[in-house]
C-alpha cells in the first residue's frame, strides 16, 4: 500500500460522520469516568490516598486516570475529534456550496419525479396558470421567479437558502472553542498571590495541576492599598474588596477597587478577588504596663518593628515574636504559624541606653512578673496585618471560546429554526393532449412542517385555478392528484 | 368522544378502585410527609401559605389528571387544568414574595431552585395542554410537581444572604436557563414515554424499564450509604438547622442500624421482576411476565413500608457514627437524596400500575404516536439551545468569579455530557432521519443524564468517596 493510499484511507476514515460520533462518545465516556475517579487537580491529596489502595492508586496514576482531563491521550482524542470535524466539513462542503451557489432553477421531468411533494392541476391557460402560481407563492411569502430553459418556462421559488450553512457554523464554533481551550493550555497560566496591605508584590505561585509550587513573575507589581470585608448580620461574608494599583517600571499604571465577580483586567491579565485574610504576624501588640512600684495599669501599643515610649521615658520594643511556641532545653521554638499560644520577647530600654530583655510565655503566665523590671507587662491584644488573596490568570484563548459560543448560538438558531424550502412550477403534458400545472417542492429538514405548508399551497392553487376548469373536471383531477401525490 | 360518555356508566370496576387507591396513597403520602414538615406562619399572602395553597391545588390537579388517565372522563381535564392554573397563580405569588423578601431571584439553594422548577413545570404543562393539546401530560408532570413541593417543605427555606461569589447576574441567568432547559427535558421525557405507549411497546417492557429504574435508585442509595447492615444518613443539628460537618465539605454520616438490610431487601425485591422478565424473554414464555407483575406489587409494598420506617426512624432517635463520639440527630431535610429516590421510585411504580390496568383507555386519550414523536422533537429543539446557553452563561460566570471558564469539575463535565446526548439526538434526527422508537429511547437517555447531573453529581459522587474512605 502506497503512502498516497494510506493517506486516502486515513482521510476517508476521519472524514466520516461515524468516526466523529464514535470519537465523541469515547470522549464522553472518559469524561464520565473522570467524575467518578477522584481527580488529583480537584481533590485533596489525602482524600485520594484514602480512597484507593496504594496498588490501585499506582495503576490509576500510571494510566492517567487520576488526571484524565490533562492526560495526553484525552487531549489526543479531542484533537482527533477536531480533525474529524474539519475533514467532514471539507468533505461535505462542495455539495452544500453547489446547492447554495448554483441552485437548480428549472425542474426537468426526471428531477420532478424525485421530489417528495408534488401536485398536478389541469389547466387550459398555460401562461395564466403560471401567473396564478406566482401569485399564490407570493402570498405564502416566497419571491417566485420565471425561469426559461430550452424554450420551456417554469417558476422557481425558495426561502432561507443560507440554512445549508448552519451545520458548518456549528462545526466552526466547536473548533473555535477547542482552539481557544488549546491556546490557553499552551500559553495561558493561572496562579495566586497574597498581597499584604501597603505592599507591592509581583510573583505568583502557579496553580500546577500536579500540585507543584512553581513561581512566575508578572510584568508588573500589584500594590494593595486597602482591603476589607463586609458581613451580614449573621456573620456570613457579604462583600470582599481590595483597592489595587499596578506598578510598572516604578510608576503606577492602573488602579481599581475589585470585588468578587468584578475582576481587574490589564493587558489581558485578569486579577480576581479570591480570599481575604490576616497573617500570623501582628502589626501592633498592645500590653498592659503596671508599674512594679504600684499604681494603675496603662495600655501601651507597640508596633512590631518600632518602639513605644512609656510614661517615665523608657522605651519598649518587641525583640521576638513567636506565634505558637514550645520550650525545649531552655530555648523557645516555633510550633506553628497559628497565633494561638504566642511567646513575646520584649526589650525595655532606659534613658542610659541599657536594654533589659523580658519574656512573656502566654500559656505559662501572661505577665513579665518577677523578671526584675520597673514594669510588669501583660499581652492584651494585637492588630493583625491584613492581606488580600488574589487569583491571577492569563487566558487569551477565552476570546476564541466566547466567539465560538456566539457562533454556536447563531448556528443552532439557523439549524433548528430555519429550513431551506424550494418550490418549482412548470407546465407539463397530461399524456392525453391536455396541459397540467405541475408544482413540486422539497426542504432540507423539518419535513412535517413543510408537508403542512405544501398542503396549504396546494389547496390555494386548486381554489384559484378552479375557476379556469369545470367543476366536474376539477374534482376529477383532484382525486387523481391525491393518488399521485 | 363517544367513548368518554360510555365510560362513566360502567359498573364499579378496577378503574374506580384504582382511583380510590391512588387518592388514598396520595393522601397518606401528603399527611405523612406534612406531619414531618415544619409548621407555617406569616401573612396569609406570604410565601409559605401560598406554597401550601399551590401544593393542595397541584395535588388536586395531579389526582384529577390521573383520574382522567384512568377513566377517560373529559370533565376531569378541564377541572384539573383549572386547578393547575390556580396552583400556578399561588406558586407565582410564592415566587414573587420570596423574590421581594430576598431582593434577588430565587435560585440560590435547593429549595429555591425547586420552587422555580415547579413553577416552570406547571407553566409548561399548561402550555403543552393549550397549545399542543397533549392533555394527558399532566398525569406525569403534576405528580412530579407534587413530589417536588413536598420535598421543598422538608428543605431549609429561610432566606439566606448570598456569599460574594454568588452575587452575579450571570449566575442568575445561568440558573434560570438551567431550570427552563431541565423542565423542557422533563416534558420531552414524559412525551417520549407516552410515545412508547402509543407505539405499542409491550407492557412487560415498561415493567422491566420501571424495575430497572427502581434498581438503579436503590443500588445508588446502597452503594453510597450501606455500611455493614446500617444505612448512613447525614447528621443534622436540629437547633442550628444545619448539617453536622466533619470537616469542610465533608458532612458527618451517622448509622441507622439494620435499615441497610431492609433496603437491601427492597433492592432484591425490585430486581426480582427484572430478572423474571429476562427469564421470560430468554425462554419466550409469557407466563413469567405475570409473575413479574406480581413482583412489582410486592416491591411497591416493601418500598412504601421502607419509606414509612425511614421517616419514623429519622424523626425519632439518635444515632452514632464510627468516626465521631456521641449520638447525633438527623432530619428529613438533611437527606433529600434518599427521600427523593424513595418517593420517585414509588411514583414510578404507581405509574406503571396505571399503565398495567388502564392501557387501552390511556392509549385512546393520548395524541397519536406520530404527533408525540414530533412534539418530543420540537421540545428538544427548544431545550437544546437553552442548554447550550446555560453552559455558556455558567462558564462566563465561572470566568468572572474564579478566573477559569472551564475546570472539568463533575457538575460541569456532566452538563457537557448532557449536552452531548441531546446533540446526538438532534444530529441523528436531522442527518439520519432517526424517528420513532430509537429517538424516544434517546430522549429518555437524555433525561436520565439530566437527573444524574442534577441529583447524582451533588449527592451520589461525593458519597461514593466519602464512603470509600471509611
Amino acid at each position: 500500500m502506497g503512502l498516497k493510499s494510506i493517506w486516502t484511507k486515513l482521510y476517508q476514515t476521519l472524514a466520516s460522520v461515524r468516526t466523529g460520533i464514535f470519537l465523541i462518545i469515547i470522549v464522553g465516556v472518559f469524561s464520565a469516568i473522570g467524575t467518578v475517579i477522584l481527580q488529583r487537580p480537584t481533590s485533596e491529596p489525602e482524600d485520594v490516598q484514602r480512597a484507593y489502595s496504594p496498588e490501585t492508586l499506582m495503576w490509576l496514576d500510571r494510566l492517567g486516570l487520576t488526571d484524565i482531563f490533562h492526560a495526553w491521550w484525552f487531549l489526543l482524542l479531542l484533537s482527533l475529534f477536531c480533525v474529524c470535524l474539519i475533514f467532514v466539513s471539507v468533505d461535505h462542503w462542495p455539495n452544500s456550496w453547489k446547492v447554495y451557489s448554483k441552485p437548480i432553477r428549472f425542474a426537468e421531468p426526471h428531477f420532478r419525479a424525485s421530489l417528495p411533494r408534488t401536485v398536478k392541476i389541469a389547466v387550459t391557460d398555460e401562461a395564466g396558470a403560471l401567473t396564478v402560481a406566482e401569485r399564490v407563492l407570493s402570498r405564502f411569502g416566497f419571491k417566485p421567479e420565471r425561469v426559461t430553459e430550452n424554450g420551456a418556462t417554469g417558476i422557481y421559488a425558495e426561502k432561507q437558502r443560507y440554512s445549508v450553512f448552519a451545520v458548518y457554523l456549528v462545526h466552526l464554533s466547536l473548533l473555535c472553542i477547542f482552539a481557544g481551550y488549546i491556546v490557553d493550555g499552551i500559553v495561558g497560566y493561572r496562579g495566586n498571590i497574597m498581597v499584604p496591605e501597603g505592599q507591592a508584590l509581583g510573583q505568583i505561585t502557579l496553580r500546577d495541576d500536579r500540585g507543584g509550587q512553581s513561581k512566575k513573575t508578572l510584568p508588573f507589581l500589584i500594590r494593595c492599598d486597602g482591603a476589607g470585608e463586609e458581613t451580614y448580620a449573621d456573620g456570613s461574608p457579604k462583600k470582599w474588596w481590595s483597592k489595587l494599583a499596578l506598578i510598572e517600571g516604578g510608576k503606577q499604571v492602573a488602579a481599581k477597587t475589585i470585588v468578587v465577580n468584578d475582576p481587574f483586567v490589564y493587558h489581558g491579565i485578569r486579577i480576581y478577588q479570591a480570599s481575604m485574610g490576616q497573617s500570623s504576624t501582628p502589626r501592633t501588640l498592645t500590653f498592659a504596663a503596671t508599674p512594679t512600684s504600684g499604681g494603675e495599669a496603662a495600655p501601651v501599643e507597640v508596633p512590631l518593628n518600632g518602639k513605644a515610649v512609656l510614661a517615665d521615658g523608657e522605651s519598649l520594643s518587641v525583640l521576638r515574636w513567636v506565634p505558637d511556641y514550645y520550650v525545649q532545653d531552655n530555648e523557645v521554638y516555633k510550633k506553628s504559624d497559628e497565633p494561638e499560644n504566642p511567646a513575646v520577647q520584649l526589650g525595655l530600654t532606659n534613658a542610659k541606653g541599657e536594654t533589659r530583655k523580658l519574656w512573656i510565655l502566654y500559656s505559662q503566665l501572661n505577665s513579665t512578673k518577677g523578671q526584675d523590671a520597673p514594669y510588669e507587662f501583660a499581652l492584651k491584644s494585637a492588630t493583625w496585618e491584613k492581606y488580600t488573596g488574589l487569583e491571577v490568570s492569563h487566558q487569551p484563548g477565552q476570546y476564541g471560546v466566547w466567539i465560538g459560543v456566539v457562533l454556536m448560538a447563531c448556528g443552532l438558531v439557523i439549524a433548528f429554526y430555519t429550513q431551506h424550502v424550494r418550490i418549482w412550477a412548470a407546465i407539463a403534458d397530461d399524456g392525453k393532449g391536455g396541459k397540467l400545472l405541475w408544482v413540486g417542492g422539497t426542504t432540507n429538514k423539518n419535513r412535517d412542517r413543510f408537508q403542512v405548508k405544501f398542503e396549504q399551497i396546494k389547496t390555494a392553487l386548486q381554489e384559484e385555478l378552479g375557476g379556469a376548469t369545470s367543476k366536474a373536471g376539477q374534482k376529477n383531477h383532484e382525486e387523481k392528484t391525491l393518488t399521485q401525490a | 368522544m363517544s367513548d368518554a360518555h360510555v365510560e362513566p356508566q360502567r359498573p364499579a370496576s378496577g378503574a374506580t378502585l384504582l382511583v380510590l387507591v391512588g387518592l388514598g396513597i396520595a393522601f397518606a403520602l401528603l399527611v405523612a410527609l406534612l406531619a414531618a414538615a415544619k409548621t407555617h406562619s406569616g401573612p396569609i399572602y406570604g410565601e409559605a401559605n401560598m406554597l401550601y395553597a399551590a401544593l393542595v391545588l397541584y395535588t388536586g390537579a395531579a389526582t384529577l389528571y390521573m383520574g382522567y388517565g384512568v377513566t377517560g372522563i373529559e370533565r376531569y381535564v378541564s377541572a384539573a387544568s383549572l386547578l393547575t392554573a390556580l396552583g400556578f397563580i399561588a406558586n407565582t405569588a410564592a415566587v414573587a414574595h420570596r423574590w421581594s423578601v430576598a431582593g434577588r431571584p430565587p435560585f440560590s439553594n435547593m429549595y429555591e431552585m425547586l420552587l422555580s422548577f415547579v413553577w416552570t413545570l406547571a407553566l409548561l404543562t399548561l402550555i403543552a395542554e393549550r397549545a399542543y393539546k397533549v392533555k394527558i401530560i399532566g398525569s406525569i408532570t403534576m405528580p412530579i410537581t407534587v413530589v417536588s413541593v413536598i420535598l421543598m417543605q422538608l428543605l431549609p427555606s429561610d432566606v439566606r444572604p448570598l456569599v460574594p461569589a454568588l452575587q452575579s447576574t450571570w449566575l442568575q441567568v445561568h440558573v434560570t436557563l438551567a431550570m427552563l432547559s431541565y423542565a423542557a427535558c422533563a416534558v420531552s421525557f414524559a412525551l417520549a414515554l407516552m410515545f412508547l405507549i402509543q407505539d405499542n411497546m409491550k407492557t412487560e417492557s415498561f415493567q422491566a424499564l420501571t424495575s430497572a429504574g427502581m434498581v438503579a435508585i436503590y443500588a445508588a442509595m446502597l452503594l453510597t450509604r450501606f455500611r455493614s447492615g446500617a444505612l448512613g444518613v447525614t447528621a443534622y443539628d436540629l437547633e442550628a438547622k444545619t448539617e453536622v460537618m466533619v470537616s469542610r465539605g465533608h458532612p458527618l454520616f451517622i448509622q441507622i442500624p439494620d435499615l441497610g438490610w431492609l433496603y437491601l431487601l427492597v433492592l432484591l425485591s425490585a430486581l426480582a421482576p427484572l430478572a423474571l422478565y429476562i427469564v421470560g424473554q430468554l425462554k419466550k414464555d409469557a407466563s413469567w411476565f405475570d409473575v413479574a407483575s406480581k413482583g412489582m406489587f410486592v416491591t411497591l409494598m416493601l418500598q412504601a413500608a421502607g419509606l414509612a420506617i425511614f421517616v419514623a426512624r429519622v424523626k425519632h432517635g439518635q444515632y452514632g457514627a464510627p468516626e465521631a463520639d456521641g449520638l447525633y440527630s438527623t432530619a428529613l431535610p438533611a437527606n433529600p437524596f434518599l427521600l427523593a429516590g424513595m418517593v420517585g421510585s414509588i411514583v414510578a411504580g404507581l405509574l406503571y400500575l396505571l399503565l398495567l390496568w388502564r392501557r387501552e383507555g390511556l392509549q385512546r386519550m393520548m395524541p397519536s404516536a406520530n404527533d408525540l414523536d414530533r412534539v418530543t422533537y420540537k421540545i428538544i429543539c427548544i431545550a437544546f439551545p437553552l442548554l447550550t446557553l446555560m453552559i455558556a452563561a455558567g462558564a462566563y460566570w465561572a470566568n468572572q468569579a474564579w478566573g477559569s471558564y472551564w475546570s472539568w469539575d463533575p457538575k460541569e463535565t456532566w452538563a457537557a455530557i448532557t449536552w452531548l446526548v441531546y446533540a446526538g439526538y438532534l444530529h441523528m434526527r436531522i442527518t439520519r432521519g432517526w424517528k420513532g422508537r430509537r429517538a424516544a429511547w434517546f430522549a429518555i437517555l437524555g433525561f436520565a443524564v439530566v437527573i444524574f447531573t442534577f441529583f447524582g453529581v451533588t449527592y451520589l459522587l461525593p458519597g461514593l468517596h466519602a464512603y470509600a474512605a471509611g
